[in-house]
């Protein structure tokens, strides 16, 4: 190759880099971090898990959050909670949503994240064929219902299919999989689907199999009619408890910790009056609980989950 | 509908910026490649990284602008910039290896011509990309579709951040995820839409500015 192409070439880089420069220079919505909180744009990155913000309550505690502090965007990257928390390790969001203990408590050990508050829980729920092959209606524990459905997949009535991607969902399962002493993996019967609650749920639907699920993704699928072949069929059990919380990365940039401190803050004192109450209109019940009534059970529950007891 | 409005735009904004980007970086490239005379192990390596799956680039990419990367201190990660260099970097070698062998062709038939007739460098340059016009448009149309189409960088790089980093392919992701099909079903169908469209316009103002 002559000089000649070789100086071509870097000029071309030195162009395409120049345009870049410039298109970033023209782009409004750049990052701009200043201490003059009125007047300029905040932008603070929350990365949550996607069963959160996929029933849209985090859309609108932030435009809620935007009447009082209209400079600080949120922006929300939803991905599944382990992913969310390693983005977080990161060093890519400054806030993490999670409902995953077991893994939050590791990476509070790594002093990754702290100033956690638990915002609000749920229950997970099972879900399976209308006719309840496995009959975990009537099940004492969800420990009592897996094993049932574990008897009935045996038989080979029916299927379980697992989330299978690490998720806080995923996650429990397999501690009740665990703490009634099977091993499900490579059971002809255990599909692993490696994908989000909503595929999970649809696959279900069409195979006509059990499932763990989380609430707010089972109650808007039901909702909108996708899922006619499977219902609710376990749900309300301590050990089935679902719950989320918020916490400050640590290695966060100095200038955005206040801001994101508020949003936590603000989350934290107006859970009974917006996480409360969401979801009321559109499903007749509340998709999560606040946590701020039972803070002390739960905080229990918590540990009980992250420990693995 | 207002935010379907926003979402569109700023997909075809994304992908139009990362297609001219990976276009005035393709074809000089393609042109110096059509001139060589050993070109062919280059050529197929580049054919070979045509249908990168762009999950793999988005991780790659992910690891290269996460503030604990290498090229942390930009702070581009999540940013509409980082999708259009992601996209660029996935369409280059698709704009390559569709406009080497139309470049090449036309240096066949007229590299010597121009230079028996005199042409200047410039001259002849002009004349060979002047007569591999539709075919250079073809790849450029090509290129836009496969970057307006792409799910894996948008969604690694640019997080599907709302009235932000959402382009149309993430939209239909999450609106799946949501349960709400008809929606992503009308997003999925401007979609293509769009593809098609510009592709004719490409086609008519070709055809209005030839010579």
């Amino acid at each position: 190759m002559s000089q000649k192409r070789i100086t071509s070439i870097l000029l071309m880089i030195i162009i395409f880099l120049a345009i870049l420069n410039f298109i970033q220079y023209i782009n409004p919505r750049k990052e701009t971090i200043t201490s003059i909180p009125s007047q300029s744009e905040v932008r603070i990155r929350v990365s949550t898990t996607t069963s959160l913000y996929a029933t849209g309550l985090l859309d609108y505690l932030a435009s809620q959050f935007n009447k009082l502090y209209p400079n600080v965007k949120i922006d929300f990257i939803a991905v599944g909670s382990s992913a969310a928390l390693k983005i977080a390790e990161r060093g890519d969001a400054c806030i993490v949503f999670s409902h995953a203990p077991e893994l939050e408590e590791q990476y509070i050990e790594k002093g990754i994240i702290d100033y956690g508050r638990i915002i609000a829980y749920n229950y997970f729920i099972i879900v399976g064929p209308l006719d309840d092959l496995a009959g975990i209606k009537n099940a004492s524990s969800a420990e009592d219902a897996f094993r049932k459905i574990y008897e009935a997949c045996e038989s080979g009535k029916t299927f379980f299919i697992s989330r299978g991607d690490n998720s806080g969902t995923h996650i429990r399962e397999l501690s009740i999989w665990k703490k009634i002493g099977i091993d499900p993996h490579g059971k002809s019967w255990y599909r692993e689907a490696g994908t989000g609650m909503d595929q999970v749920l649809i696959m279900s639907n069409e195979m006509k199999a059990y499932t763990l699920s989380d609430t707010g993704t089972y109650l808007q699928f039901k909702k909108e009619g996708r899922l006619p072949n499977i219902e609710e069929l376990f749900s309300n059990d301590s050990s089935l408890i679902n719950i989320y919380s918020v916490y400050i990365v640590r290695n966060c940039s100095s200038d955005l910790i206040p801001y994101a401190r508020a949003f936590i803050d603000f989350i934290y004192y107006n859970q009974r009056d917006i996480i409360g109450k969401f979801g009321i209109d559109k499903y007749g019940i509340p998709l999560f609980i606040p946590a701020i009534d039972k803070e002390k059970e739960l905080a229990c529950e918590w540990l009980k989950i992250a420990r693995g007891y | 509908m207002n935010e379907i409005i926003d979402i569109t735009l700023r997909s075809i904004w994304i992908s139009g910026c990362a297609t001219l980007i990976a276009f005035f970086i393709g074809i000089p490239l393609a042109y110096i490649l059509a001139y060589r005379r050993r070109a062919e192990l280059i050529s197929s390596i580049i054919e070979s990284l045509v249908g990168i799956p762009t999950v793999v680039l988005g991780l790659f990419l992910y690891f290269l602008f996460s503030k604990s990367g290498p090229l942390g201190f930009l702070n581009l990660l999540y940013t509409p910039q980082a999708i259009i260099i992601g996209e660029s970097i996935l369409i280059i070698p698709l704009i390559i290896s569709t406009s080497f062998r139309i470049l090449k062709n036309t240096v066949y038939i007229y590299g010597e011509f121009a230079i028996a007739i005199g042409a200047t460098k410039t001259q002849k340059m002009i004349l060979i990309l002047k007569e591999s016009y539709l075919g250079l448009l073809a790849s450029f149309t090509m290129a836009f579709s496969r970057a307006i189409g792409e799910l894996g960088i948008a969604l690694m790089i640019g997080g599907n951040i709302k009235d932000f980093t959402r382009v149309m392919t993430t939209a239909i992701a999450l609106g799946v995820s949501k349960g709400e099909f008809e929606s992503s079903l009308l997003l999925g169908c401007i979609l293509v839409i769009i593809m098609i469209v510009i592709s004719v316009i490409l086609r008519i103002i070709s055809r209005g500015i030839k010579y």
